[in-house]
């Protein structure tokens, strides 16, 4: 039986507060006995977009939720529909201006997405089953290895896809066609980590430096104040963009690991 | 270079040149309006695009992220005459959330495709007369821009966008052409590169438009000359275009003739858009 045990991790960017972070995450290390999966979701608002902190939440405990979506096709469209509805129903009865009149009408909100779930962690066939629209990216790490990354997105090519959750109806569309979906095969000891796109551009430059080191780093990080202590560094060198960063890790094990500290 | 995402720690400045000569008065294609009115409703909606982006918090104020100015030339509808003169509220560089605040007025947005209802605030009004002093333009406009950058040292350099249908006819001004107005505008930096002056050339006529090209050729006068004072687009800017599936050459320049508004609001999107929209 491998159990699944997640902590997230996440700083804003610097010259915000914190309750200006404007991504999200949720996780669910799922109940075997009631037959429920793990469930991982990281959401990332626009900087641009509408009320971007309500969004991701709403994206973010939606995923999470009994209610969440199958991660198919089908299952997704569902559920975006389902957002978006929801997100419609919410709007403002007035607005304090003219102009965030027109930018809930004209332009709405958008996050991008990494959904995941486990299965089958009671057999021989674990397994992870992803969804994404954007370069928000999972990092499959088995041994001190990455595996994959999903979307198997280059270094040169963050920042640049114009996929994500949108509230607008005329985004379902463009969703749908920009929907990537992908699975692979779990066992204990492995990581799963997912990473905003600031987080996981830098991820992808150091595991081509020294992956090892990295991985096994991030795979003890215990602590959030350790977390920031690395952002603060690798900003400051200039080796990681100025942007709200999350990591969400998943780690597979077969005993419950020892004490974690979060300071929230 | 031109790697600097704009911030409230260090927004970025964006000023537009807007030609108000007499012959802004001339039909813009099929518009069934005048150049000047086009030139306005740009101007108008890049505001609106500048303050929506700055728009963060439900019933918050815009967030200090650009700094921005427009600079009329040509007739002055304030002083009265020919000459330079500011045009939001008389006042050279104004921060955004103050452009937020304060349009001249809020009008029912008039474009097919808009929500029925919708409104849209105003802060240009289009104007028209006397010649085209255009190197007095980017020299007024160059001595706020150069106060600017120098109090702004860690921000992406200023962008200047002029708006113009025709001949400069100020050049030499003050002892200077308009290549060498440009190039002392252009020579103004921060730490993050030099400032971009782009150009947008309106014209009555019915020919193709062309933007972001990397070469002059084929382009009406003053096209050749427009294009020449136009900065290269900086990879950034390229970048962004491309991830928005539009083709552009290497080397393209922020320069774009005869351009319908649909094309227009592209180039302003394009032109005053520097880095991904999450690094904020």
């Amino acid at each position: 039986m491998i159990l699944a045990r997640s902590v997230c991790f996440w700083l804003e960017k610097l010259g915000s507060v914190a309750t200006e972070w404007e991504d999200a995450a949720a996780y669910h290390d799922g109940d075997p006995a009631a037959g429920v999966a793990p469930r991982y979701v990281v959401v990332d608002g626009a900087t641009e977009a509408y009320d971007a902190i309500r969004w991701v939440e709403h994206l973010a405990g939606s995923f999470v939720a009994d209610t969440g979506p199958d991660l198919t096709p089908t299952g997704l469209r569902t559920w975006f529909e389902q957002v978006q509805r929801l997100w419609a129903a919410e709007a403002p009865a007035r607005f304090a201006t003219v102009i965030e009149e027109h930018k809930f009408h004209a332009e709405g909100s958008f996050a991008t997405f990494l959904g995941c779930r486990l299965t089958g962690l009671d057999g021989p066939h674990a397994r992870w089953e992803a969804a994404a629209l954007g370069d928000t990216v999972l990092f499959h790490v088995r041994a001190g290895r990455l595996l994959l990354h999903f979307p198997p997105i280059g270094v040169d090519g963050f920042g640049l896809s114009p996929d994500g959750i949108g509230t607008r109806p005329a985004a379902l569309g463009p969703m749908l066609r920009g929907l990537e979906l992908a699975s692979g095969e779990v066992r204990a000891g492995d990581v799963l980590f997912i990473a905003t796109d600031a987080l996981a551009h830098w991820l992808l430059l150091e595991a081509a430096r020294d992956e090892a080191s990295l991985w096994a780093a991030l795979a003890g990080l215990d602590h959030d104040a350790a977390f920031a202590a690395i952002v603060a560094d690798q900003r400051a060198a200039g080796r990681m963009h100025n942007d709200d960063v999350t990591l969400l890790r998943v780690r597979l094990v077969t005993a419950e690991p020892g004490a974690l500290v979060v300071s929230l | 270079m031109y790697e600097r995402t704009f911030s409230r720690t260090n927004p970025g400045c964006i000023v537009f040149l807007l030609d108000r000569s007499d012959s802004m008065k001339q039909p813009w294609q099929s518009s069934g309006g005048t150049l000047a009115e086009g030139a306005t409703r740009a101007v108008n909606k890049i505001l609106l695009d500048l303050c929506v982006k700055s728009a963060k918090e439900v019933g918050g104020q815009a967030r200090h992220y650009f700094d921005v100015g427009v600079f009329g030339y040509g007739a002055c509808p304030v002083a009265g005459g020919e000459g330079v003169e500011p045009a939001l509220g008389g006042q050279p560089i104004v921060p955004i959330p103050q452009v937020f605040d304060s349009p001249l007025r809020v009008e029912t947005d008039p474009s097919v495709d808009a929500v029925a209802g919708s409104r849209l605030p105003v802060w240009v009004e289009p104007v028209f007369g006397y010649r085209t002093p255009m190197c007095q333009a980017i020299a007024t406009a160059g001595e706020h821009v150069f106060g600017w950058a120098a109090s702004h040292p860690d921000s992406f350099p200023p962008i200047v966008i002029n708006i113009t249908d025709g001949m400069v006819t100020d050049s030499p001004y003050d002892g200077a052409d308009l290549s060498e107005w440009a190039a002392r505008l252009t020579s103004i930096e921060t730490r993050d590169g030099q400032a971009l002056l782009f150009n947008i050339f309106l014209s009555p006529t019915v020919a193709p438009e062309v933007l972001f090209p990397a070469t002059a050729a084929g382009l009406p006068e003053p096209g050749p000359e427009l294009f020449a004072i136009s900065s290269a687009l900086p990879a950034s800017m390229i970048a962004n275009a491309r991830g928005a599936r539009m083709e552009i050459a290497d080397g393209g320049r922020g320069f774009v003739f005869n351009a319908g508004l649909a094309t227009l609001m592209w180039f302003l999107e394009i032109g005053t858009r520097v880095a991904d929209v999450r690094d904020r």
